[in-house]
This record gives structure tokens, C-alpha cells and sequence, in this order.
């Protein structure tokens, strides 16, 4: 490689962190002054887990519970985000007249809502359209104990079942259609010689899509679609506005009803970031093992 | 055929969405044996405790409800500006959430006979609003009064200082942590939430005018023209009124402060 010059710490980095601290340190400081605001930090842990002295068991609260939904919330709306992006994008880059066009409409159409519309759509039109009159919520109140935990452990329990599935639907639909531009991205990227040789030794046009120019395709767009599962992360946060029981949501219920603004968003922030941070490492570790060496 | 099929599929779906309306909510209730609660947090009517269960006034009211039509209930938490909507899509069957019965919301929904009552109280910032002690001190063009949004507080403060000018936020705290921090003059809000807040404050807030200013009748919200639910809910907080149980429970959430260790 050419840029291989090795990072060393110096004493510029050091005096060049040491001001940043200060310069943190004094914001907080100065913010304190211009607040004069009643810090709480200790209120807020029992939100997370308290324990419970009749069962003698830790509890989670409200905000470790909101985690776990978010965690959801996100899993599920990247996978079908996935699934309805690598189809229209393959449509969009390699398909008939008609597939590219209906990739068209759908990314066009998806990427110019404001995805709050969309999720606000959804759970007024379409949810109770087509998700009450599935009556999926009867379905899992009437099934066996066990179906019903499983249930509730994967998706959401029959409470909250239906607003779950259509934040679920909202956010795959707005996410599928960036991840189908990276993934029509990738495929036309590939240059045209990849082509032609596996042609010319050959192979189908089906093989040689398959077998050259996927796996290649998959490499080049696994980081913008790590970038933009992130995204999704962040994004699930405005499905608080339908009410679904995740972190935003529960950190805003929790402040209207104990005042502690700050302490509650700041601790929010905290767990976002957790989520996002160390998801970006894991990619970042990924892509360094899974990287090209020439 | 497949086409077919598909939409023979689609349009049964519509009808069988369409079949259940004319289903009084009380016989989907006792169908379903759960009664879903449309509610948002309000100090002291409804909030989580300590343990992340709701408690406050409507939350016993509707657990009363549920208990003695023999059914269990859900609530499902809802941001106040879209609790109408939410609502009139089925996402549950009844608001009981502290809401105002007003003229504008009944053109929409209907409403009960009030089980409970409520009026507007405002709380002031001492640095900002110093001195000022009448409605007419805050009805001028520099004031700023911050509210929540969608509620008859809005309602109330545009009606009696339609000079200021006004803050709308989606919950309550962001509204007096403004205040707090100096930014508006007021905060007009559902009675006794703004008192306790000057109690919290007492070096930075306080209570401009003692008695609430106005007086507004509380119901359950409805989907229109259920008469079988209307009547239903209306007998039931018509026995609920005699036996004493709404005044016990009033005086409990918003004459005592008993409660507050439940939530902090």
C-alpha cells in the first residue's frame, strides 16, 4: 500500500486533547451556570433495572425495556429493509423495462416522503385497513402461553402487536429504498470487463451474475450498508410519535411525568450511541478482516 | 384466477372491516375481554411510577371500569396530538385521558357526561413575570406563554391573552423546563400541575393567581354514534358518582400529594 505511513502520538496530540478537555469541561461548567438546574443523576438508574424485594429478582424499567425495543425495532425493519432494497435493486440495475421501472416508482416515491409521513401513513391508513382486519392482536391473545411469550420476545406482545408491525413495515419500506440505490450502486459499478470475460470463458449471463458479479457487488456495498442499517437505528426513533413503546418514546413518558429533562434526554443520547458506536466499530472490524490485499 | 382471487381476498377484507363497525365496542370488549385505554401522560392523571407501571386518577378510573365490567385493560400510551386520530382508526376503544369535553372535539367524537372536572391554572416565572398578579397583566403583546399542544390549555390561554404570543410543545416538561429557565412569562396548564411545579420552584416560579380560571367538564371519548357505549359509560360514572368512588379517588390524586413517592 502506499499510505502506509505509521501513526505515532506525539506531544502535539497530547496538548491537542488536553484543550479539548478543557474546552468540554468549561462548556459543561458555563451551561451549569446559565441552567442552574437541579441535577438528579441518581433518580434515574432505577429506570433501567430496580429490584424488585417480593420476587427478589432485578426488574427491568421503562428505559432498558425502550432499549430492547428499539433493538427490535431495528432488526426487523433492516432485514425487511434488506430484503425489499437487494430485490428492487437488482430489478433497478439488471432487470426488464418494467422491473427497473417499478424499482423506479418505488425508490422515488419511498426516498421523497419525509419518513415521518410515512410512518404516520402507515399507522393511520394502511395499519388499520389491512393489520385490524387481519386481527393478528386476537390471534396472539387467544394463543398458547408459550406462542405468546415467543412472541412477545421477538416482536411485540398483542397489545402493542399491530402499531408494532406497521412501525415495523413504515421504516423497512423508507430504509429499502436507499438500501436498493447502494445495492444498484454496487452492480453497475462493476466494470464492464467482468463482463465480458465470464462471457467469453463461457459462462451464462445468469452464472456470470451471480457468481462474479454478486460476490463482488456484496463486497463494495457492505460498508454504505452498514452505514445506512445505522441509520435505521436512529431513524426508528420517530416511530415514537405512533406511540410504539421504544427508547424516545418511553424517555419522553418518563419526563413528562418526573421533570428530570436533561438527565432523562442525556441518558438517551448515551444508550443511542451505545447502539450506533458500537455497531460502526464492529463494521469498521469487518471490513478491515474482510478487505482486499493486493 | 390468481388475480382473481386476490382481489376477491382484498375486497373481503374491506367488507370484514366494514361488518364489525356496526358492533357496539362494549360487545367487541366482552368479545375480546380486554378493554384498550387511549390515554397520555398528564401529573396527576396519569404517569409511571417508580417501577414503570402507570398510576394517577384516570388509571384507577379505568381499572375500576374494566374490573366491573369483567374484563382486564390495556392502556396504550398515545401522543396527545394524534389521540383523536388514533381513536376514530380503532387503535383502542375508549379515551380516558383527562380529555376537556369542547364543542370542537365533540364535532368529532362523542363524549360522556363529565366524571370529573378541571380547570386552567397558571404558574409564572418570578424573574420574567414579576409582579404581575391578573390575566390582563399576561394579555400583552411581549409576553410569551408556553403550552402544551392540542389541549384545552392552548385553547384557553389563546382565549383569555390572545395578545401574547405562544410556545407549543408536545409534553409538559419541555414546556416548564422553559419556564425554568426564564425563556417564556407562563405556563398555562390543567390544575394542579402548575401549583406543584411552583412548590418544586418555589425560588424561581410562582402562582400569579390563586383560583384556576377556568372550569371544564371531563369525559370519556368515544368513536360517534355507539349509543349502546355512550350509554353504558354514562350509567356506569352516573354509579360511580353516588357511591362515592370518583370523589375518593380525587381527593386522593389531586387534594393529596400522598402519591409523589409513588413516581420520584
Amino acid at each position: 500500500m502506499l499510505n502506509n505511513k505509521k501513526l505515532r502520538f506525539t506531544i502535539v496530540d497530547a496538548a491537542v486533547i488536553l484543550c479539548l478537555i478543557a474546552a468540554v469541561y468549561l462548556f459543561v461548567a458555563k451551561a451549569g451556570d446559565v441552567l442552574d438546574y437541579k441535577w438528579a443523576w441518581n433518580k434515574i438508574v432505577p429506570y433501567f433495572f430496580y429490584f424488585d424485594r417480593a420476587s427478589g429478582r432485578l426488574v427491568p424499567n421503562v428505559l432498558a425495556t425502550g432499549f430492547g425495543v428499539t433493538v427490535k425495532l431495528s432488526l426487523w425493519s433492516t432485514l425487511l429493509g434488506l430484503m425489499l432494497g437487494v430485490v428492487s435493486g437488482i430489478a433497478g440495475a439488471r432487470g426488464s423495462l418494467e422491473q427497473r421501472f417499478i424499482s423506479r416508482v418505488y425508490v422515488e416515491t419511498a426516498r421523497n416522503i419525509p419518513s415521518l409521513v410515512l410512518v404516520i401513513i402507515f399507522y393511520y391508513f394502511v395499519s388499520s385497513q389491512f393489520l385490524d382486519a387481519l386481527h393478528l392482536d386476537t390471534w396472539l391473545r387467544t394463543a398458547s402461553g408459550n406462542t405468546r411469550k415467543i412472541f412477545s420476545l421477538l416482536f411485540a406482545g398483542p397489545d402493542r402487536i399491530n402499531s408494532f408491525v406497521s412501525a415495523v413495515a413504515a421504516l423497512g419500506i423508507y430504509e429499502g429504498a436507499y438500501v436498493s440505490e447502494i445495492i444498484r450502486g454496487g452492480i453497475i459499478s462493476i466494470p464492464e470487463g467482468q463482463w465480458e470475460a465470464a462471457l467469453s470463458v463461457g459462462l451464462s449471463r445468469r452464472r456470470t451474475f451471480v457468481l462474479i458479479i454478486l460476490p463482488q457487488t456484496f463486497r463494495r456495498v457492505a460498508f454504505p450498508l452498514a452505514g445506512q442499517f445505522i441509520s435505521t437505528i436512529k431513524d426508528s426513533s420517530i416511530v415514537s410519535v405512533i406511540s410504539i413503546q421504544e427508547l424516545t418514546f418511553q424517555g419522553m413518558e418518563l419526563m413528562s411525568a418526573t421533570f428530570l429533562t436533561f438527565e432523562i434526554w442525556i441518558t438517551v443520547t448515551g444508550l443511542y450511541f451505545i447502539l450506533t458506536f458500537s455497531l460502526s466499530r464492529a463494521v469498521a472490524f469487518l471490513e478491515n478482516k474482510y478487505r482486499l490485499r493486493y | 384466477m390468481k388475480k382473481i382471487l386476490c382481489v376477491v381476498a382484498v375486497i373481503s377484507l374491506f367488507l370484514c372491516s366494514f361488518a364489525s363497525a356496526n358492533e357496539s365496542v362494549i360487545e367487541k370488549i366482552e368479545k375480546r375481554g380486554v378493554i384498550r385505554v387511549g390515554m397520555s401522560t398528564f401529573v396527576p392523571w396519569a404517569m409511571k411510577d417508580k417501577k414503570g407501571r402507570l398510576v394517577g386518577f384516570e388509571i384507577d378510573v379505568a381499572k375500576k371500569l374494566a374490573q366491573d365490567m369483567g374484563v382486564k385493560v390495556e392502556f396504550v400510551p398515545t401522543a396527545w396530538s394524534g389521540i383523536i386520530p388514533a381513536l376514530l382508526t380503532g387503535k383502542f376503544d375508549v379515551i380516558i385521558g383527562g380529555m376537556g369535553i369542547t364543542p370542537r372535539r365533540n364535532l368529532k367524537v362523542n363524549f360522556t357526561i363529565p366524571y370529573e372536572y378541571s380547570g386552567m391554572s397558571i404558574v409564572a416565572s418570578r424573574a420574567r413575570a414579576k409582579g404581575f398578579s391578573s390575566l390582563g397583566d399576561f394579555n400583552k403583546k411581549n409576553v410569551v406563554i408556553a403550552v402544551r399542544m392540542g389541549t384545552t390549555a392552548e385553547q384557553a390561554a389563546r382565549k383569555y391573552m390572545p395578545d401574547a404570543s405562544f410556545k407549543l410543545f408536545d409534553n409538559e416538561s419541555q414546556a416548564i423546563q422553559e419556564l425554568i429557565l426564564g425563556r417564556v412569562h407562563a405556563v398555562v396548564s390543567s390544575a394542579p400541575m402548575p401549583v406543584f411545579q411552583a412548590l418544586k420552584y418555589p425560588d424561581r416560579l410562582f402562582v400569579p393567581i390563586k383560583e384556576n380560571f377556568t372550569k371544564e367538564p371531563i369525559g370519556f371519548a368515544i368513536r360517534k354514534g355507539d349509543h349502546d357505549a355512550l350509554n353504558f359509560f354514562n350509567n356506569w360514572i352516573l354509579n360511580m358518582q353516588a357511591n362515592g368512588f370518583l370523589k375518593e379517588r380525587q381527593a386522593y390524586w389531586f387534594e393529596s400529594k400522598k402519591w409523589e413517592k409513588l413516581v420520584k
